[in-house]
């Protein structure tokens, strides 16, 4: 079984080569070398031409604002409803709620929430003509706002779900019921043991995905397309529109601009550890003041009602973009539209083939391959702790963060440009590949834990029985772990569908998905047909999710064992 | 005082064990023996106001003369010790401690209260200590005087030396029942092990069962 031991090696090849290669060419872009542009010599006119660029303070101040800004709320949300709001009944509701949330994509909730939020989205109709007395949309700036601040508001409302299902996650290693229970003997109320005790211990643990969230955050392309500002976009738009120039110039200024969002992110993530060291000696008299009151009945209120926000802005989100998709005709003050029609899933669907066909052969693809090479490396692991040495899995938490915590717009410019070099661009294989970046980290953090908790008894066992290891692992572990398996798959599937950047810089344009279909016609096309696309780009995934539910289900129904 | 009147616990209209009364004076260690799985860990809990939502209780406790079932857990003004220590990780021991005493007390009297207790414990000058360097003896020991540094009117013990080892448990348990003698309050302790009950009243909740 040594031949386990390159799985590990493979696998971080595979990330390393893509993120070291991607970071030194866009580097030394940013600089003015590019040779195939017979640029040989190395200069800081890209950049000077950047700090000069129009526009170049407010694209940075909606930058931030939207990316620090989300970022934080999000924390502070998330938070909040663990504080005031776990295992209540609003936290019942969104229990429910979570997996569905965060199957739904970045792109196709921004187009709802754009539809939902525009003045002349569904906010405003149901308000006029009798509140508002308009009856024609207004010329207000409410989405696409000079600060990002609707960007902002999508965002947090996208990554409080995925920092809940982290937190929920790390919660397993603290002991709450326990921490709950001698706090309150102590005389602390509820609120308080969470603020004090539970919280403090819960944040290291969702740090590296609160940095993820950050480094993603600050450097959106596709959503920021839909909902950010546009004079002047943010810088991750404003650096996509540089590399798309026709003008090879440009790509310089690209390079200087998406290099600078990684300094962004890199400072911002000093900032907050920093913050954290900070608050962490502020607060620590403040910890064991003894105070066992709580004083904030209003926040109880508060985080209920984000909950309920959070899920009734996510419904309503998904109601648009049906409604929209079923229109003839809609005017402006009206509640729904006047006439209705099929017409526009037809039509989507007979446009769509090439897209869809594409979005589903690289997701199953790249999460197939995904899944086998995080299977071979827990089985590393397992075969390295069987000969008494430890796996360093903090290290590999790290790495596998890695892809996630550097901005996709630093790198895979980058990345393009070594492969034209090397003739590899536009091939479905190094789309794949790039997919394979982003897909494992998720694969990797959805089957690792269960995974390493399989009781490796059974295994034993089993090779006595049936004295081949080869056959113990295919008949006995893998069905046994089945269920998580394809629960990993249907994840990094629904990872890859949501990829926009790399299949527009990777694929070099020749390869059409669904995001990308749906990105591009988002802001200023016909609402009814985007709104077609952004419900396939939610219905593909969630018919994987489906199925990695059910047919764990089908193969066991007479196991009780087996069922959840 | 400590006084169950005539408490019954049902999970899903079904009682756990037949009506239970019993009256612990101050300074004394009562015990309730039964196998697991007989509702002694959920009495405890139904006593310190943490029983889940899936259990009714009938019956009355009282605390030094008044019923304290109205009162959330926080209120009730009674310790427990369970089976872990649950000290807090990101606190070293002094900060444990000081997480138990009232507020009102200024920075010199809290210090102070800290190096006593220590001191009791046989641990001067673990303040600094982070819990995990502790031993399983040491941090039980940390574990008890936090929760009678919170200055509680009863205390419970929920299996609270069963995880120990056999040389450690002789030794844990005299300085548990003593310390709790010390402060003069009434206790209640639940075990599956006879050898951990000490010399007050034992009731087999067991023979009890319905």
């Amino acid at each position: 079984m040594s031949s386990l031991g390159l799985f590990p090696m493979v696998t971080f090849a595979c990330f390393l080569s893509a993120i070291v290669i991607g970071l030194i060419s866009t580097w030394a872009q940013a600089f003015g070398y590019m040779p195939s542009l017979e640029l040989t010599h190395f200069s800081v006119t890209a950049w000077q031409q950047l700090f000069s660029y129009p526009g170049f303070g407010r694209s940075i101040m909606a930058t931030l604002i939207s990316g620090i800004g989300a970022t934080l709320t999000a924390l502070v949300f998330t938070f909040l409803l663990f504080a005031f709001s776990y295992h209540n009944r609003f936290w019942r509701v969104l229990d429910h709620a979570l997996a569905p949330l965060l199957a739904v994509p970045h792109a196709a909730f921004a187009i709802g929430f754009l539809f939902l939020t525009a003045p002349s989205g569904w906010i405003l109709r149901l308000l006029s003509p009798e509140l508002t007395g308009f009856s024609t949309p207004p010329d207000w700036n409410v989405v696409k706002d000079v600060y990002g601040i609707s960007l902002m508001l999508a965002l947090v409302l996208k990554e409080v779900p995925f920092l809940i299902l982290i937190a929920l996650g790390a919660l397993g290693q603290i002991n709450v019921q326990g921490s709950l229970a001698v706090g309150r003997s102590l005389g602390y109320e509820k609120v308080q043991v969470w603020v004090k005790i539970i919280l403090p211990q819960l944040y290291p643990k969702i740090r590296l995905a609160l940095f993820a969230v950050l480094a993603y955050s600050l450097s959106v392309v596709d959503i920021a397309q839909i909902l950010g500002p546009t004079t002047p976009p943010s810088l991750a738009v404003q650096v996509f529109r540089w590399f798309n120039d026709p003008d090879f110039e440009y790509r310089l200024l690209g390079a200087a601009g998406a290099t600078l969002i990684l300094l962004l992110v890199i400072g911002s993530i000093g900032l907050l550890y920093l913050s954290e060291v900070g608050i962490k000696w502020l607060f620590r008299s403040w910890l064991i003041n003894g105070q066992r009151r709580s004083r904030f009945f209003l926040l109880t209120t508060l985080s209920n009602f984000f909950i309920s926000a959070l899920v009734g802005i996510s419904i309503a989100v998904i109601l648009v973009l049906l409604v929209w998709s079923f229109t003839w005709r809609w005017q402006f003050p009206d509640f729904l539209p006047g006439d209705w029609s099929f017409r526009f899933w037809g039509k989507g669907f007979l446009q769509m083939t090439d897209p869809i066909w594409n979005t589903i052969s690289t997701g199953i693809m790249a999460s197939l391959l995904a899944v086998f090479l995080v299977i071979g490396c827990l089985e590393n692991e397992i075969q390295m702790q069987k000969r008494g040495r430890k796996a360093n899995t903090t290290k590999m938490l790290w790495l596998i963060y890695l892809p996630l915590l550097i901005p996709q717009i630093a790198f895979l410019f980058g990345v393009q440009v070594s492969l034209v070099v090397l003739h590899l661009d536009g091939f479905w294989l190094s789309l794949v590949w790039s997919h394979l970046l982003f897909v494992l980290p998720y694969v990797f953090l959805s089957l690792g834990p269960v995974y390493r908790s399989y009781d490796q008894r059974i295994t034993d066992v089993a090779v006595t029985l049936c004295r081949s290891t080869w056959r113990t692992f295919l008949r006995v572990k893998l069905p046994i772990l089945l269920r998580p398996i394809l629960f990993a798959i249907a994840i990094g599937f629904s990872v890859s569908v949501a990829q926009y950047l790399p299949t527009l810089f990777i694929g070099a344009g020749r390869f059409d998905t669904i995001t990308t279909e749906a990105v591009s016609l988002a802001s200023g096309s016909d609402r009814r047909i985007v709104s077609v696309y952004a419900l396939l780009q939610m219905l593909t995934p969630m018919i994987v999710f489906l199925s990695a539910i059910l047919i764990p289900r089908f193969y066991f129904h007479d196991r009780k064992g087996m069922q959840i | 005082m400590l006084q169950l009147e005539n408490v019954q616990i049902f999970n899903a209209g079904k009682p756990l064990f037949s009506t239970l009364s019993l009256k612990i004076v101050a300074g004394e260690i009562a015990s309730i023996m039964g196998p697991s799985g007989c509702g002694k860990s959920t009495l405890l809990s139904a006593i310190c106001g943490n029983l889940a939502n899936v259990f009714t209780l009938n019956g009355d406790v009282c605390l030094n003369d008044r019923s304290i079932l109205a009162l959330p857990m926080e209120k009730r003004r009674i310790g427990i010790l369970f089976q872990d220590d649950l000290l807090f990780p990101h606190m070293n021991i002094a900060e444990n401690l000081a997480f138990a005493l009232p507020p009102e007390l200024g920075k010199q009297e809290r210090n102070l209260k800290i190096a006593e207790a220590l001191e009791k414990g046989g641990l001067s000058g673990f303040e600094k200590r982070d819990p995990v360097t502790l031993s399983g003896g040491q941090r039980a020991r940390v574990s008890l005087l936090r929760s009678l540094l919170a200055e509680p009117e009863a205390l419970l013990l929920d299996e609270p030396f069963s995880t120990l080892d056999q040389e450690l448990k002789d030794q844990i348990r005299s300085f548990v029942f003593e310390t709790i003698r010390s402060m003069n309050i009434p206790a209640l302790l639940v075990s599956h092990d006879h050898r951990d009950c000490p010399t007050g009243q034992v009731i087999n909740l067991a023979n009890q069962g319905s």
